[in-house]
């Protein structure tokens, strides 16, 4: 499972500006292909900002962030942009879908922007996975927030990427609705060989993972393998304290 | 309630930015406009020629007509009902000279002076013309009525036989002083005099809006060629009873109007006073489109806003707020932020309007001496107007956030259909029916041609307002096609393309119907003076006018075959009881071949006490040739003339044709505008001005083209307006496109691509607007079918819409993706 890396961050240092402590403080951290890494954390951790760091959404201070290889850390936009929408996929616990687009072509959105051809039958394909087939023509607006959120699993799958990052995706769901998403992560693992970066603070959701990796002022504290949402829970208030 | 209101005020500041500039702009346009036409409808004339009088009694300034109707009521009553109507006149009519004869009589009466006033044209011997300040005329009369003012003498004496004496203003202008010659042309013809004196009233150097020249009293009626005195002056002895003195007066005078006080200003020669009717009607239509275009706009800016805040609306009501309060909380914040606004737009309406008033002042549509007045209750009403709009906007487009369902409203999207298609149509349907009716009922070639085009563009553009959201959907199906994401986008939200693209429509129907009309009729008008004077071999005329007989020695000329002189003046006919003034000419023809090219289309020209008339003036008299017909000239003579010929080339010209000699002796000014000559002309004489139009056609295109400078302003702010507010919201929408993977690039010819769609749409509603009312002005102005007119002026109207709706599209966009950086954390 861990012989190609997909994503690595080297010693990735981050402060925002006027803040008084580090937001990353040498952090150096790999994720495996088709791995499903959970990345916790209390608040303010920097587990959220290690995601946009390593997904090419925001910038570090200093330090490398590899994308498949491709130095992404140092990358100038339109660049950084492309690279993104090459390898990477999203899935935000606001959904961020397109209201003004159906679901069909929210799911074909960033193909279309990468300037590829769709791969139509693969579209489909991931629609059925997340149970929406037939919704095609429904536009977000009209659709639960499990079903958005599945909407999003599924244009962050449709383009093939690398890596999916996660952050918080259960997090506006009810229970059902949030393990009905988090069964479809795991089974985009298992059976498509995606790799997924999570960031959650709800042990129940880590437990999903293969793996989990605790933050604490800006620093990776521990790693958990094969983990359980009462050993995660444990692991947490320990971080916490 | 008010601090939850003032709480989002607060916290929305940039949202609410968009609406308090509409309501901001919308207020000025309201406050200069209403204080262009308070100010045009209470201006004083800015000086009494008769201060020194204490009762005047006036010749006649008007013409009346009193209908008698009898209505039978039941029970075998009749009922007389009695109405008079009135029509100011250009010239004014003169009293019996006896009259001072019998005031002279009257207790308290200590002196009675016979006033003529009349235009003459001064120049010095080299030919320079020798005006008043601002250009204003110069007026003769006797000697004696200087004592009305009084004008007492600076220097020199008192004019004898062949000589003058010209206030103070006119010889510092002039350079002129004693003992200078000074050629004074009236109708009776051309004569040099000599300047005896210079004399001034009180205060200052000469009245304000009329330079005067003083004759020997026994010289008025051989130069002004009046039949009697246009007014008289009565000077009370000290101590006076002056309204028992009117009193007595009115006994005497036979009818005529006796004034004191601010009234005996209007016994001066109308062409001395300052002009004040046709600014009414030329503020009156700044009004009329700055208030259609700022209420529009308003209403759709506030809709905009309130419909993009459907969210945060819905959301105070699934945390408790009834539909009442909310509706309340609308209510509330719009009147706090339109009252907000009318503050800063008061001092902007006063600055607006003096700008405006400067403007027309340049082109001479209003009198230099127009000054507008800050009036507080107009600068009050424009406020409130403002409020009332913005208030019954937020509340309408509120209606249905107030009244669905809270979670529904969450759940719903912009992509919502409106509430209310049934309401669209109907009003859509309405207002076209009104348009429909406009075009089709009201004369388009007449007078109220101009008026009328843009009332209907005004309806047809409420129609397409009211239908937008309907329109806009099945434009962009179509339109949006080939543009891709940006078409989907565009397609699923037809109501912000709607909303952004009928400030487009406005800008373009308004502005390109009144300049294509305007530039319709001036090339009807050129074309129809080139087919006139078509037979003249040359045209003759001079600065200011001739008298008649310098005409006659021009048609004399050796060589000449034939010549046209021609009179400009104006003429009042009755229709249906109620006095209209019309534009005409004097005509003098000489010689055996044309000089002039009317038209004709039936009957022939010539003849005493014949007339001639439009075609346009006898569609709506229906008078047939050879039939008698009373008119009223210049100076309020009633006259019943034959009409012996209808023409049809009446542009730029007049709608009836009446003798030269009449013409002459009965307007004050009587002079001959230009002489058209056919024949074998000596060269010289064939440089020659354009006729003078007894209308006055080059300043109201000058007026229409002001006019649409203002609403071109206004409603371009509003293009730009309207697309800031629709951007801003969709600073969520942009970031989410950036983080599935657009590039800012990308994301710009997004916003790009929509704006193209938006214009696409806005021009084509806007040119369907436009060709049905410019078409149908078209062939009610000469049967010719034309939708573009001028394709130079369509194109670069098209070309401004277009490159402002670009730039207004895209430009917002780019200043939020650079202010937003990386859109990390949404």
């Amino acid at each position: 499972m861990r012989d190609t890396v997909v994503v690595e961050v080297i010693d990735l240092m981050k402060r925002y500006p006027g803040a008084a402590v580090q937001a990353l403080d040498g952090v150096s951290v790999a994720f495996g292909a088709g791995s499903f890494t959970a990345v916790m954390g209390p608040s303010g951790s920097g587990k959220s900002t290690l995601l946009q760091c390593a997904a090419g959404l925001d910038r570090a201070d200093s330090g490398r962030v590899l994308l498949a290889g491709q130095e992404i850390g140092r990358l100038r936009e339109p660049k950084l942009t492309q690279a993104r929408r090459a390898r990477v996929g999203f899935v935000f616990q606001s959904y961020n879908l397109l209201d003004s687009l159906s679901v069909w072509h929210n799911v074909l959105l960033p193909q279309r922007l990468a300037g590829v051809r769709p791969d139509r039958r693969w579209a489909r394909e991931v629609l059925n996975r997340v149970g929406l087939a037939g919704r095609e023509n429904d536009h977000p607006g009209r659709l639960s927030g499990g079903q958005r959120q599945r909407v999003a699993l599924a244009r962050a799958l449709a383009a093939r990427p690398e890596v999916v990052f996660a952050d918080e995706p259960t997090g506006a769901l009810d229970l059902a609705s949030g393990r009905e998403v988090l069964t479809l992560l795991r089974e985009a693992v298992d059976d498509l060989g995606t790799t997924i970066v999570m960031v959650t603070h709800d042990p129940a959701a880590a437990a999903w993972a293969d793996r989990v990796v605790f933050l604490a002022d800006g620093r990776i504290v521990t790693e958990m393998h094969a983990p359980s949402a009462e050993k995660v829970a444990e692991q947490l208030t320990a971080v916490t304290r | 309630m008010i601090r939850l209101a003032l709480g989002t005020l607060r916290r929305h500041r940039g949202a609410y930015a968009g609406t308090f500039l509409a309501a901001l702009l919308a207020v000025a346009l309201l406050a200069g406009g209403g204080l262009l036409l308070f100010s045009v409808l209470t201006a004083k004339p800015p000086a009494d020629r008769f201060a020194a009088a204490a009762v005047v009694v006036s010749g006649a300034r008007d013409v009346s007509v009193e209908t008698v109707t009898t209505k039978k009521k039941k029970e075998g009553k009749t009922k007389l009902k009695r109405k008079v109507k009135t029509e100011r006149l250009t010239g004014a009519g003169t009293l019996p000279a006896e009259l001072a004869g019998r005031l002279r009589g009257l207790p308290g009466v200590e002196r009675v002076v016979a006033d003529a006033a009349f235009p003459v044209q001064a120049a010095t011997r080299g030919g320079t013309p020798v005006r008043g300040a601002d250009d204003a005329p110069v007026i003769g009369h006797g000697w004696s009525s200087a004592a009305l003012t009084p004008y007492t003498l600076r220097d020199g004496r008192a004019p004898g036989d062949g000589e003058v004496v010209i206030d103070a203003d006119l010889a510092g202008r002039g350079r002129l002083a004693v003992g200078d010659p000074l050629v004074l042309t009236t109708r009776t013809g051309s004569r040099t005099v000599e300047i005896s004196g210079v004399a001034a009233p009180a205060g200052g150097d000469g009245l304000p809006a009329q330079g005067a020249v003083f004759l020997a009293d026994g010289e008025v009626a051989a130069v002004s060629g009046l039949a009697g005195p246009t007014a008289m002056g009565v000077l009370a002895a000290p101590g006076t009873d002056v309204p028992a003195l009117a009193a007595a007066v009115r006994e005497h005078a036979a009818g005529a109007p006796v004034l004191t006080d601010g009234d005996r200003v209007g016994a001066d020669l109308p062409g001395a006073l300052p002009d004040y009717i046709a600014p009414i009607s030329i503020f009156g239509f700044v009004l009329g489109i700055t208030a259609f275009a700022a209420v529009f706009v308003l209403t759709g800016t506030v809709t905009l806003s309130v419909r993009q805040r459907l969210r945060e609306l819905a959301l105070l009501r699934t945390i408790g707020a009834t539909p009442r309060r909310l509706r309340t909380l609308l209510g509330v914040e719009s009147v706090l932020l339109a009252a907000l606004a009318a503050l800063p737009a008061a001092p902007l309406g006063v600055f607006f309007a003096q700008v405006v008033a400067a403007r027309f002042q340049a082109l001479g549509v209003v009198p230099a001496q127009f000054t507008v007045a800050v009036s507080v209750p107009v600068l009050l009403a424009a406020g409130l107007a403002g409020i009332l709009v913005t208030f019954i906007a937020a509340r309408i487009a509120g209606r249905r956030a107030a009244r669905i369902a809270p979670t529904q409203a969450l759940t719903e999207t912009t992509t919502a259909p409106g509430g209310s298609r049934i309401v669209r149509t109907v009003v859509a349907l309405v207002t076209t029916a009104g348009a429909v009716a406009v075009l089709s009922f009201v004369p388009l070639g007449g007078p109220l041609g101009m008026g009328m085009s843009f009332v209907s563009s005004a309806l047809l553009l409420c129609a397409v307002a009211a239908a937008g959201p309907l329109l806009v959907r099945a434009l962009t199906a179509v339109l949006s096609r080939p543009f891709g994401l940006a078409g989907l986008i565009s397609r699923a939200e037809s109501r912000r393309v709607a909303a952004v693209a009928v400030p487009l429509v406005l800008m373009f129907a308004v502005n390109a119907t009144m300049l294509l009309n305007g530039s319709l009729l001036d090339r009807l008008a050129g074309q129809e003076q080139r087919e006139r004077t078509a037979p003249a071999t040359a045209l003759v005329g001079a600065p200011g006018g001739m008298p008649l007989d310098a005409a006659r020695q021009i048609a004399a000329q050796p060589g000449v075959t034939g010549a046209a002189a021609l009179l400009p003046t104006r003429v009042i006919a009755v229709k249906g009881g109620k006095p209209e003034d019309y534009p005409a000419q004097g005509l003098l023809s000489t010689g055996t071949t044309p000089a002039l090219d009317l038209g004709l289309s039936g009957g022939a020209l010539g003849g005493a006490s014949t007339f001639a008339a439009s075609s346009y003036v006898i569609g709506q008299y229906g008078w047939r040739i050879g039939e008698t017909v009373p008119l009223w000239l210049a100076d309020g003579t009633r006259v019943e003339l034959r009409l012996s010929a209808t023409y049809t080339r009446a542009r730029g010209f007049g709608e009836l044709v009446l003798p030269a000699e009449l013409v002459a002796a009965h307007d004050p000014k009587g002079l001959v505008a230009s002489v058209a000559l056919s024949g074998d002309v000596a060269g010289d004489s064939a440089t020659a001005p354009p006729v003078v139009a007894a209308g006055d056609k080059s300043e109201q295109q000058g007026a229409w083209e002001l006019m649409v400078a203002i609403s071109l302003g206004f409603t371009a702010i509003a293009v730009v307006n309207t697309f800031a507010i629709a951007t801003a919201a969709r600073r969520r929408e942009f970031a989410d496109l950036r983080l599935v993977g657009a590039t800012t690039g990308q994301v710009h010819r997004l916003a790009g691509r929509e704006a193209a769609i938006t214009v696409a749409v806005g021009l084509l509603l806007g040119a369907a607007v436009c060709g049905i009312v410019v078409g149908t002005f078209s062939v009610a102005q000469d049967g010719v079918l034309r939708l573009i007119v001028d394709p130079g002026t369509y194109a670069a109207m098209a070309g401004t819409v277009a490159l402002l709706g670009l730039a207004a599209g895209i430009l917002p966009a780019r200043l939020m993706l650079r202010r937003g950086g990386l859109p990390a954390q949404v």
